[in-house]
């Protein structure tokens, strides 16, 4: 366990002076136009997990089968996760040990990890589903819910939350 | 009164002053106006592509306001009433910038794209709705609605770090 927790830090360090890490801290605006792109990207994400979720409870989108919004918005919860993981790997790597250290941005990778694995072995697979039954749809719904507000929620405390870097690459 | 009157006597009023220095009131509000940009501008931006042919072609564009509008309102208000708390916190150090003039122009002319489009297309939707491929002013709405709403989600991340530290 604990060589991993070195070999973590090892990678943080390495993120904190890499030419990305460094060059984006280092720009003026780099930093707000990746943020820019994790807001959009986020905001397109969150919406498809809403309409699917929506539309498994069936308070929303009556008009249209799950499974056919699933099939069309599926390839953009790929692309738009596709953008909030590089675009937040380029955010983390301009403050990674400090990242490293903070529970915030721990807590929020965790959620990710258990939001992400969710939807696509639950979420998507019960949505394409021809009838599954309300108390599946209903979980699935809540659960995906909730995971993804904690990854939001968690992001929005890592800059709350003032962590002591644990170690330092100038 | 003039506006910069009026910023004054916002920034006196107790309101403003709560705002300020309360500790869970900033990260409270900002929270919510971040996690609702999924349901009003992600809701916004899946009109506006299916406005230009590329997503849900099969789908109505009728049905898909039907759909969307009662999300697309309240997203809005809720848009609306945290952005005007978090300004009424620091109104005076919010006009200073530039961001945050061109945010509300950006969102004035996002709004007027949507009161043309609903006089003008949209009043006329039966004629062109359910056909294979939507007219060029509807392509141009959806254009136009998009550049617009991420010039305003850009503007809106330039505010904060054109305010003062606190």
């Amino acid at each position: 366990m604990q060589a991993i927790e070195v070999a973590l830090l090892h990678f943080c360090e390495w993120c904190n002076a890499s030419f990305f890490g460094t060059g984006i801290r280092d720009s003026v605006w780099l930093f707000p136009f990746v943020e820019i792109f994790h807001l959009l990207a986020l905001a397109v994400l969150g919406a498809c997990v809403i309409i699917i979720n929506l539309s498994l409870v069936r308070v929303g989108f009556r008009g249209d089968r799950t499974s056919m919004l699933r099939q069309e918005l599926r390839p953009w919860i790929i692309g738009t996760l596709a953008i909030m993981l590089v675009s937040g790997f380029l955010l983390f790597s301009t403050e990674a040990v400090k990242c490293y250290g903070n529970w915030a941005f721990q807590l929020k990778m965790l959620f990710l990890l258990l939001a992400a694995v969710f939807t696509f072995a639950v979420q998507l697979r019960v949505a394409k589903q021809e009838d599954p039954s309300s108390a599946a749809r209903w979980s699935v719904a809540v659960i995906s819910t909730l995971l993804w507000l904690g990854v939001g929620l968690g992001g929005r405390a890592i800059g709350y939350v003032t962590t002591a870097a644990t170690a330092v690459n100038p | 009164m003039s506006f910069d009157h009026f910023l004054h006597w916002l920034a006196d009023t107790q309101f403003s002053s709560v705002m300020r220095d309360s500790l869970w009131a900033e990260p409270l509000f900002e929270t919510i106006h971040v996690l609702t940009l999924t349901v009003f501008l992600g809701f916004t931006l899946f009109l506006d592509l299916r406005m230009l042919d590329v997503v849900m072609r099969g789908k109505p564009i009728g049905r898909m306001f039907e759909q969307m509008n009662p999300y697309l309102f309240g997203g809005f208000i809720v848009m609306i009433v945290t952005g005007i708390l978090l300004f009424s916190a620091d109104p005076v150090s919010f006009w200073a910038t530039i961001f945050f003039k061109l945010k509300m122009i950006m969102l004035a002319l996002a709004l007027v794209n949507v009161l043309v489009f609903n006089y003008t297309l949209g009043n006329r939707m039966g004629e062109w709705d359910g056909k294979p491929s939507t007219p060029t002013g509807v392509k141009v709405t959806g254009l136009v609605s998009m550049i617009l709403w991420i010039c305003v989600v850009a503007a809106g991340r330039g505010i904060a770090y054109a305010l003062p530290p606190p």
